[in-house]
């Protein structure tokens, strides 16, 4: 995006000149204002308002069908024969997939879909320049894995309040983990902590002892 | 297989004319090598190897479709 300077004597003023300088109405230009100037005493001392502008991107409806069609071409190109659903939901867009392969683009845990969830975000970010939330989902897996996560979570917490032991999770990534999180929240004879480094990280589900200190009071 | 990496690699960096995709056939495996412009490198690698890391995983999905196994070599 390349932005160009104008000034005016206020920013309204700065404004209309960028205005006029690509024959657009204001709300198809981004703008910053750099400096709000001041008026000055008598004529004196007076400074320009200053804005930077620029043509905004593409809007949304393209990135909707931009990143459809993104997802489609590596479909195809894996050999994948699917339909590809595109609609924003919120601030961000969901891509469905409809495919008779589903097991294969959904993958061990979930990898391969998280794995082409990732990319196409990562796509669409860079030609759209900023952050742009996006998921894909297949046959509503997203909903039955969160569905078989918060079902998980509650097992395990009814055995760590039956053994009075902590018990460790698999390795999961920040957005099942979170899943887990919210599961157990609302229990306040559990505790749930999030142990390792970097993307996958345990989840540790803790008693909370009642009278006396939990022993890794210091966790916390 | 090559055109998909080809696909991918171009669409996340910032010189896709410098992307060169080159596919070594072998009986059951096959090397992609993906070649892309120096300051580019970090885009096809990632955070802690993130993207070269879903670029394998959709690979590797890819080929067991064809029955085959393919393996992604990212060259400086």
């Amino acid at each position: 995006m390349e932005f160009l300077e104008f000034e005016g004597k206020t920013t309204e003023e700065a404004i209309e000149n960028a205005c006029d300088h690509f024959h657009l109405p204001a709300e198809s230009l981004e703008i910053e204002i750099v400096s709000v100037g001041s008026p000055g005493l008598f004529g004196l001392g007076s400074k320009p308002a200053k804005v930077r502008a620029a043509l905004r991107e593409a809007p949304e409806t393209d990135l909707l069908a931009e990143a459809r069609e993104t997802l489609e071409n590596i479909l195809a190109k894996m050999g994948e024969t699917a339909r590809v659903e595109a609609r924003h939901e919120d601030d961000r867009i969901t891509l469905s997939i409809e495919s008779a392969d589903a097991g294969l683009l959904i993958g061990k845990q979930g990898q391969t879909l998280e794995a082409l969830q990732y990319l196409v975000s990562k796509i669409i970010s860079k030609k759209s320049r900023r952050k742009v939330r996006l998921v894909i989902d297949i046959e509503s897996y997203r909903a039955r894995h969160s569905e078989a996560l918060t079902q998980m979570a509650l097992k395990y917490g009814e055995k760590v309040k039956k053994t009075g032991k902590p018990v460790t999770l698999n390795p999961m990534n920040p957005h099942d983990r979170r899943i887990v999180h919210l599961a157990l929240q609302g229990d306040s004879e559990l505790k749930t902590l999030s142990r390792g480094e970097g993307l996958y990280k345990k989840v540790v589900v803790y008693p909370v002892k009642k009278k006396e200190e939990p022993e890794d009071a210091g966790l916390t | 297989m090559k055109e998909l990496i080809k696909f991918i690699a171009q669409a996340l960096v910032d010189h896709p004319d410098q992307v060169q995709v080159k596919e070594i056939e072998g009986e059951q495996t096959s090397v992609i090598e993906l070649k892309v412009a120096k300051e580019d490198l970090g885009k096809v690698i990632g955070k802690q190897g993130r993207t070269a890391r879903a670029m394998r995983t959709i690979l590797s999905a890819a080929s067991t479709k064809i029955r085959k196994r393919s393996v992604l070599e990212i060259i400086e």
